[in-house]
């Protein structure tokens, strides 16, 4: 019994593990391009998952609120570009660090005072009746979790290496002074991976939602998770992020079992310093040359 | 096709370019001589966009480009294979090429086709590449990178091209090659401004040159007069006495 | 001088006796609270301010320390029955503690990674907070009494005094240690910790003590902040006041105690701010139209970008409007707080105080404190004997990258005293080998003998103080520091005084025989005119010469220059030339990495040619030049015999 607990437990946490994945590759989109990501990604997930609950409540059918969701992500992600990150970047200071927090803030601040403080439930045409394989209960929810995460993580990395476009993106994260030369502007390249970035955030938001409910705290406990994966799977490491993600998932609950649920974030948040401290480039990530 | 008036530039407090002008007629390939550390490379640069003029005017094709961003000039019909070669280590060598073509091409879907052309030219003229269109770049050898970073500049059939010390860091073997495509280059009728170390190599290939020296052009004219100028080799040398 | 010690020193003790008498004027236990609160706050922000302003770092943690201060105040008085000073000196304790443990992770990281660790550790500490609930009773909060000090109970009164002698205890102790060689070493680290690590300063050491103490200082705040609150709740500590003390040190003014000041003084003042709209339209109103000035006039003398005259307008008329629709103008506190704190990083980076101090300068026309005379250059450079024997021997050094062989197997042996030039094309390995001896890369293999001994591998920091000393490339000045800082900061065996002792005020002797010292060395290299500009405003050349200058206030043995004209006019040539050969006669060892042909065969004694990473030719410069191999590598064919007993026109050339 004990043990199918326990199996039972790693698998959810698996589940939310592709989650953060999820909202660490959208980490790993901007940094690629621009070296810099978005401290308030997490916000980002917060509001669009609110939105998507204001579209649902208008009484718009689901595949339609998903897809304006998704365009407001990709808005959201649009305008944390061009208000905090470009101008630091033009200015090559270190300042988006501190205005992304910033923005984060004011998006939680607005969202608490639009939607109010209390957490939501999120409503889903996909069913939470939980089946069974091998003993171990899975919901159709969960399951929608993981082909939404593998979906949309296929969707950009096909797009990333079968249109021009995409591989102009790459062209950017190797070498931008080249790419420019080639007439790829590296500026609009930065403002695409927020836009998509954002699109993440907001899939993300929606995925997970109906598990956790909508609220403006889901925002902070996602976000740091998602920066553990993100640094211990490495800034630059594409697929990483997925397994690392589901392992730390699984920590979480064998944590919150183990230990007790207030516990919950302390395995994320401790490989994340320890990652930073071993090694800065992560696992999956290529060590860096210093040159003078 | 390309003119260059009073071109002043640097980075930060430095202005390593102190008034430099230049002209490359179309279908002429100019060579831009001078020791290391004149601002050849800075020139280039300044002249693509990547770093900013502080001062002066840059036409290609009769339109002032200076102070645009690098891509937009490119998309203007400015193509410059950099020093260093810079080729995409991580993509292929076809993608490289594609992206070569990027302003010409569709963005998502049909690029291949409509490239086929020009990749065909490009194949033709460095068959080793199209033996290896699927390595990724960053496994080629460095003249096999070199000669894909000249490919990927040809692939948007620029109007005037920028070649950068293609012979840096090269074996002796495959300098001999790098100049025979320039040649090759030559005889097809491309406009070229070439930058280039090897003085004496440049000057074989050149219609015309300009010499540099700290920031400025100290002379110019056809190889054959340069082959004459005192300044030439004092651009180099600094107080020949000492030397000789 | 007088003015500068009326102004200066004036303003500061003014302030302080403003603020002692306050309490003895009105007798109000509200304002008491706030005047308590500012000065808690202000110890709080002088430690953010040493990570976040000198350091360069995005330190979200300080609030973190705050609640571990707090807390340890609160958990020794309560349940070990601590007096008031043991508590607050245990508080400061296990601040710097966690401090220096977090600055193990911290230490090797930059930009967003030390934001990131910061985070991370501020969330960690928040949790523990909640869920040690036998030590800290958790969510349900702490009750904390007021120990007795010395035997008395401090009124809130008294309270307020103590707070405020601790403040201007901080204030005195960080005035000290920043203008002494520690809060040099910091603002090094931040413009280059390479360099620092070159200059054999050592960027670990400094960034962790920086650190620690600026931890320290925030749990000194927070064992106030518990005996002043006297109860504590962990939710107090969290993001949004991390938010509100970065809003305080950036809209105060980074690197600045004024700045913290005027900072803490904004904070204090916020939430009363907040309570009441009026008082609420009229500051915002005063922000947009602050901004809307600022923005108008950035816009027409061309010096601001668009968006960032437009955000800081756009931010504050926000602000205005929110004041309009809303009437619980609470429930918006974060968004307020983000608006203001964005208006103020675009539109106004360097702070309120970094602002007026500019127009404060001008308008009193203080004079900077004068220099100490000038000391001898050969006092301070003492002449070395030299033996002509080999100084530094490479042994079959090899250096791989992957697959790149940058260095494949060289043996070159530098003699005492001689000038060793170092030439080769573009990608031979020229400053591959310089980067493995100063201890920037380790070899691949092979070994390096410095005096005869094995050199320490992989270890600039380590190679600096065994008396290597180099220049960059690129360079790799401390751009934000005055020129003359720059020298002292590397300044080798002068700074005795430990750390302590500085803080007490007690390193200012050691600081002008660094001056006098460092004058001596800029006037060799020409640039005594310039001690007191900025390094990132000098010509590029001057730059040059300045990193030479710096290299030499390490008395070296061994001085390695890399590319030391690239870039520089043909006077400016010359005059490096010169310099060089100063140094030279000196005893200095040198050895000198050129492009520049004339520069090689003036200067050097001897000449190494690197091809591929490999040792083509060695020898004296003119032989060089008429060394087929040598010509071949530079040509990329073997040209003809020379003729004329020269070398053919054509080889000349390539000698780049």
């Amino acid at each position: 019994m004990d043990q199918i607990m326990v199996f039972q437990m790693m698998v959810s946490g698996a589940f939310m593990g592709l989650v953060y994945a999820l909202v660490a590759y959208g980490f790993q989109l901007t940094y690629a391009t621009g070296k810099s990501i978005n401290f308030g990604q997490g916000e980002l997930v917060m509001v669009s998952a609110f939105i998507c609950l204001s579209l649902t409540n208008l009484g718009l059918p689901y595949g339609i609120m998903v897809l304006l969701g998704l365009l407001c992500g990709a808005l959201l992600g649009l305008f944390v570009e061009r208000s905090a990150v470009r101008l630091a970047l033009e200015q090559k200071s270190e300042g988006w660090i501190l205005l992304t927090i910033i923005l984060g803030l004011l998006f939680f601040s607005v969202s608490e005072n639009i939607w109010g403080r209390d957490d939501r439930p999120f409503p889903t045409p996909i069913s939470s009746d939980a089946f069974q394989v091998f003993g171990i209960s899975v919901t159709p929810v969960e399951i929608s979790v993981a082909i939404g995460v593998f979906f949309i993580m296929g969707l950009i990395e096909l797009f990333k290496r079968q249109t021009l476009l995409g591989k102009a993106f790459e062209a950017v994260s190797t070498d931008r002074d080249a790419a420019e030369l080639m007439g790829i502007s590296a500026n609009r390249t930065v403002m695409l991976s927020y836009a998509i970035s954002g699109v993440v955030a907001a899939m993300a938001g929606v995925l997970i939602s109906p598990i956790t409910t909508v609220g403006p705290t889901m925002a902070s406990a996602l976000v740091l998770k998602a920066f553990s994966v993100a640094v211990v799977a490495g800034l630059d490491s594409g697929f990483g992020v997925v397994a690392v993600g589901i392992f730390l998932g699984i920590l979480e609950s064998l944590t919150s079992y183990y230990i007790g649920s207030g516990w919950r974030e302390v395995p994320g948040l401790t490989l994340l310093i320890l990652a930073l401290a071993l090694r800065p480039t992560g696992i999956f990530g290529k060590a860096v040359i210093r040159k003078v | 096709m390309l003119i260059v008036k009073n071109l002043h530039a640097g980075y930060g407090t430095s202005e390593v370019l102190t008034g430099v002008s230049l002209a490359v007629k179309q279908g002429a390939l100019v060579a831009l001589i001078g020791p290391n550390g004149a601002g050849k490379t800075t020139t280039m640069r300044a002249i693509s966009g990547l770093v900013k003029p502080a001062r002066g005017e840059v036409f290609i094709d009769g339109r002032p480009v200076q102070g645009m961003d690098a891509s937009r000039i490119a998309r203007l019909g400015l193509a410059h294979s950099p020093e260093g070669r810079k080729v995409f280590g991580t993509l292929t060598v076809e993608d490289n090429l594609l992206l070569g073509a990027y302003s010409n091409l569709p963005k998502f879907f049909g690029f291949r086709k409509k490239s086929a052309k020009d990749l065909e030219r490009v194949y033709d003229l460095f068959p080793l590449l199209k033996n290896r269109h699927l390595q990724s770049a960053g496994t080629l050898s460095g003249g096999e990178q070199q000669m894909l970073a000249i490919g990927r500049a040809l692939m948007a059939n620029p109007k005037v091209m920028l070649m950068d010390e293609p012979s840096m860091g090269l074996a002796p073997v495959i300098i001999e090659e790098v100049f025979t495509i320039i040649r090759r280059l030559k005889k097809e009728g491309i406009t070229l401004l070439l930058v280039e170390q090897i003085a004496k190599r440049a000057l074989e290939v050149a219609d015309f040159a300009y010499v540099m020296e700290r920031g400025h052009i100290v002379a110019e004219g056809t190889p054959a007069e340069l082959h004459k100028n005192e300044s030439v080799l004092e651009a180099y040398l600094g107080e020949v006495s000492s030397v000789v | 001088m007088l003015k500068r010690l009326v102004f200066v020193l004036g303003a500061e003790l003014l302030v302080a006796v403003l603020l002692a008498v306050v309490p003895m004027a009105v007798d109000n236990s509200f304002m008491l609270g706030l005047l308590t609160l500012l000065a808690i706050y202000g110890i709080l922000l002088i430690g953010l301010d040493i990570t976040v302003g000198y350091l360069g770092q995005v330190n979200l943690a300080q609030a973190a320390f705050l609640g571990i201060g707090a807390y340890t105040a609160g958990i020794v008085v309560s349940r070990f029955g601590f007096t008031l000073i043991p508590a607050l000196f245990a508080a400061t304790a296990v601040g710097c503690l966690f401090g220096r443990l977090l600055a193990f992770p911290a230490l090797r990281l930059e930009g967003p990674q030390f934001a990131l660790s910061t985070l991370s550790f501020m969330a960690l500490t928040t949790t523990v907070l909640n869920e040690l609930e036998f030590l800290t009773k958790g969510a349900e909060g702490l009750q904390v009494p007021r120990p007795p000090i010395f035997g008395f109970m401090l009124e809130t009164k008294g309270f307020y005094w103590l707070c405020l002698i601790f403040f201007i205890l901080v204030w005195i102790a960080m005035k000290n240690l920043l203008t002494s060689q520690w809060g040099r070493a910091f603002e090094a680290l931040r413009d280059s910790p390479i360099a620092t690590d070159a200059m054999g300063i050592g960027a670990h050491r400094h960034k962790a003590i920086a650190f620690t103490i600026g931890s320290g200082l925030g749990s000194l705040a927070g064992g106030l902040y518990a005996f002043s609150m006297q109860f504590l709740q962990p939710q107090v500590f969290v993001y949004e006041l991390m938010v509100i003390l970065l809003l305080g040190v950036v809209l105060g003014g980074r690197k600045s105690l004024w700045g913290v000041f005027v900072g803490s003084t904004i904070i204090v003042l916020l939430p009363n701010l907040l309570s009441n709209l009026l008082l609420f339209e009229i500051f915002s109103g005063i922000g947009f139209l602050f901004a809307l000035v600022a923005g108008i006039r950035g816009m027409v003398s061309r010096t601001t970008k668009p968006f960032q005259a437009a955000a800081p307008i756009i931010a504050m008329g926000l602000l205005v409007t929110l004041g309009l629709f809303t009437s619980n103008i609470e429930d918006w506190r974060k968004a307020i707080f983000a608006l203001m704190l964005f208006a103020v990083m675009v539109g106004l980076p360097e702070g309120l105080m970094g602002f007026a101090s500019r127009y404060l300068a001008k308008l009193f026309r203080i004079d900077p404190l004068p220099f100490p005379e000038q000391a001898e250059i050969s006092d301070v450079l003492i002449r070395q004997e030299t033996d002509g024997r080999p100084l530094l021997v490479l042994q079959d050094l090899k250096k791989y990258f992957g697959g790149v062989k940058a260095i494949d197997g060289i043996t070159i042996s530098v003699n005492s005293g001689e000038i060793h030039g170092l030439i080769g094309p573009n990608g031979s390995g020229k400053s591959t080998v310089v980067n493995v001896i100063s201890g920037l890369y380790a070899p691949t293999s092979g070994e390096i003998l410095f005096h005869g001994k094995i050199l320490v591998k992989g270890s600039l920091l380590k190679v600096a103080q065994l008396g290597i000393s180099r220049t960059f490339q690129n360079l790799q000045i401390f751009s934000e520091l005055p020129v003359i800082d720059n020298v002292m900061v590397a300044m080798k065996s002068i700074y005795q005084t430990s750390l302590p002792f500085v803080l007490l005020g007690l390193g200012q002797k050691s600081i002008r025989r660094a001056q006098s010292e460092s004058l001596a060395i800029l006037d060799m290299v020409g640039l005594r005119d310039e001690a007191r500009t900025i390094a990132k405003d000098l010509p590029y050349g001057a730059q040059r010469l300045l990193e030479i200058a710096r290299a030499l206030a390490r008395r070296p043995d061994l001085l390695i220059l890399d590319e030391p004209a690239a870039g520089l006019s043909q006077p400016d040539v010359k005059k490096l030339l010169k310099i060089i050969r100063k140094i030279n006669e000196l005893g200095i060892t040198i050895i000198l990495i050129e492009h520049h042909m004339e520069v090689v065969s003036e200067m050097c004694h001897i000449v190494t040619v690197l091809d591929y990473g490999k040792v083509i030719a060695q020898g004296k410069p003119d032989e060089i030049k008429r060394n087929p191999a040598v010509i071949e590598a530079y040509l990329g064919f073997a040209s003809e015999p020379e003729k004329k007993g020269t070398i053919s026109r054509d080889a000349i050339p390539e000698l780049s």
